[in-house]
């Protein structure tokens, strides 16, 4: 146990003292912050407003902080779930490194063993990813805050969190699979480089998922990322619906709060169906499990040469 | 008792037959060396000694336990200074020692029981907390070769420990190797294509494209493959040659060098003897570890195959 630990606690070392490395795993969330900033927020307020005016005289009843508010939590949503995606990457490329500079065979030569090596590699890219999107969710709560009433109470607030690592730990099961088939860091670059440009259409950030075709909406959310960026928006938005709903005081019986529901995605579209909170949470939590499995078996199967 | 013990190893890569059938034995406290060109199968072997590569057939022994059924075990009696080093740049030494340490299971007193006499012996007290990328290159090896004894183990593996080192480093290592072997009764298994590394090593085994082509202490090896030179310091005349009538010789710049073969040592002696009014200025060499490496493979050590 204490090598694993000694192990995990080294490669944090090595993904916390390099800073460089930290500013790339933000990069998507960074970007994605100036893009709200530029004209993101000016497109999510229009899209509500433009389904308050399906219904008349709506409109006096929901005031502007409270859509601005809505585009902020919105934006929040999407930097974390791109985070949870980029920052476990980003640390698992350790992995990679210490394959392409052998420092691997001076972890092989050692009593760790096998199962142990890539269980500290993931669980050091897991608590990783928890600490830098814990950090940008507090940031972002604090931010929110100050901007007017976010609708937060302490056990959505808390549930957030546990969204956060159920999502850091998912992102990692699934890239440590990838990782695994990467000999070289340029090789693992390069595919960075498109995850990062990718992540934030996948997971909606920059357009709502809805806005696809039935099959591109398929495909982003066979990602456990995209689901946990939809269980994300659920728990960070949801209060400020219902509080939106109670403005209203029932003069469309719902039917706004549903349509931004829709719009912004709430639920995960599946070939015909549509997978709700509770099926993404099993989804996410199978697909975590099985690339776990997955991940032992298969460094089991590769790390010796040749 | 045998330190390590390998019998008809083998190893295959793509097809590729990187060490061929190879077999040798390592005593206890036996600096044992493996000297070839680079691509010989020397890391190679290491590596498969070291539970680092699977081996593709033949049998090792790590003391008294088996390869491929006791590997944790091996691994606790062994430690291995890279040939490129396998620290991390950006953690101190401090950090780098100490996660290694635990991955040998030590704890924290543990570890510092065994890391203060390692940090007086190897200097490390003024970059414990230096970080690993600034260090010299010298500075790297001690460290290197530290990280290597954490965990006390019973034989050090060195592969080319002193490549790419200025002189003076160098020096130092050897220092530090020499001490472990005297003082600490180390088992030593060092591979280099350096010659003068191995003139103290107990034994000497010659790897050439993955075959051992000899296995013996540098002494006998000497006697068997090389001779002896008489250096001759005189001008180059038809006298002089006369003198040498039978024995093969050669002439450079101001000396003659007349080569005995192992057969004809004898009879330098008598040689000089007969000849003491002409040859008064001269020396004696015995044949390198060069000249064994050339008689067998038909190559210095860094030209090509």
């Amino acid at each position: 146990m204490r090598g694993f630990i000694g192990l995990t606690k080294r490669n944090l070392l090595l993904f916390f003292k390099d800073r460089q490395t930290i500013v790339f795993s933000l990069l998507t969330s960074i970007i994605m912050l100036f893009l709200y900033l530029l004209f993101l927020k000016g497109t999510f307020v229009d899209a509500v407003n433009g389904a308050l005016k399906e219904y008349s005289g709506m409109a006096s009843l929901i005031g502007k902080e409270e859509i601005d508010m809505f585009a902020n939590l919105i934006l929040l949503t999407g930097i974390l779930g791109s985070a949870m995606i980029t920052v476990p990457y980003n640390c698992l490329t350790t992995l990679v490194k210490d394959r392409e500079n052998k420092v691997d065979y001076d972890i092989l030569a050692t009593p760790l063993k096998r199962g142990q090596i890539i269980l500290s590699y993931f669980v050091s890219a897991a608590v990783a990813s928890v600490i830098l999107t814990g950090i940008i969710l507090v940031i972002g709560l604090v931010a929110v805050g100050v901007q007017g009433n976010s609708c937060l109470d302490v056990i959505r607030i808390m549930k957030a969190l546990g969204i956060v690592i159920i999502g850091s730990v998912s992102a990692t099961a699934v890239f440590m699979i990838v990782i695994l088939f990467f000999k070289s860091v340029s090789a693992s670059g390069a595919f960075f480089g498109m995850l990062s440009a990718a992540s934030g259409f996948v997971i909606g950030a920059y357009i709502p998922i809805s806005q696809f075709s039935n099959a591109v909406q398929t495909v982003c959310n066979i990602f456990p990322a995209s689901q946990v960026t939809i269980v994300l928006r659920n728990v960070l938005v949801d209060g400020l619906l219902e509080h939106m709903d109670e403005s209203l005081g029932g003069v469309d019986q719902g039917m706004f709060t549903d349509s931004m529901r829709e719009l912004f995605s709430f639920k995960a579209r599946l070939f015909n169906g549509y997978f709700d909170v509770p099926h993404m949470m099993v989804y996410i939590c199978a697909v975590m499990f099985v690339c776990v499995i997955a991940q032992i078996f298969l460094y089991s199967v590769t790390y010796k040469k040749a | 008792m045998n330190a390590i013990t390998v019998k008809n190893l083998t190893k295959k890569y793509d097809g590729t037959i990187a060490v061929d059938q190879i077999s040798f034995e390592v005593k206890e406290g036996e600096f044992f060396a493996f000297l070839g060109e680079n691509g010989a199968g020397k890391s190679t072997t290491i590596n498969i000694l070291c539970t680092i590569f699977e081996k593709t057939a033949g049998e090792v022994r790590i003391f008294d336990y088996c390869l491929g059924e006791n590997d944790d075990a091996i691994r606790k009696n062994i430690g291995i200074v890279f040939q490129n080093s396998v620290l991390d740049g950006k953690l101190t030494v401090k950090e780098n020692l100490l996660t290694r340490a635990s991955y040998y299971g030590m704890g924290k007193e543990e570890i510092m029981e065994r890391m203060n006499p390692l940090m007086q012996s190897f200097e490390l007290e003024s970059i414990w907390n230096r970080k690993y990328e600034k260090l010299s290159g010298g500075q790297r090896r001690r460290v290197d070769i530290t990280r290597a004894l954490l965990h006390n183990p019973r034989i050090l593996f060195l592969d080319e420990p002193t490549t790419g080192l200025d002189p003076l480093s160098r020096k130092m290592v050897w220092e530090y190797i020499d001490y472990l072997r005297r003082e600490k009764r180390m088992t030593i298994f060092l591979t280099t294509h350096y010659m003068e590394e191995v003139r103290d090593a107990d034994r000497v085994v010659i790897l050439d494209k993955g075959h051992i082509v000899a296995n013996d202490t540098p002494a006998r090896l000497k006697n068997l493959y090389t001779g002896t030179k008489l250096i001759w310091y005189t001008d180059r005349c038809i006298d002089n040659e006369t003198v040498m009538n039978g024995f093969d010789f050669d002439y450079e710049v101001d000396h003659y060098i007349m080569k005995f073969g192992s057969v004809q040592e004898a009879d330098l002696i008598g040689f000089l003897y007969q000849n003491r009014d002409k040859i008064t200025d001269f020396e004696i060499v015995k044949g390198s570890m060069d000249d064994v490496f050339l008689d067998l493979t038909g190559r210095r050590l860094g030209e090509q195959g």
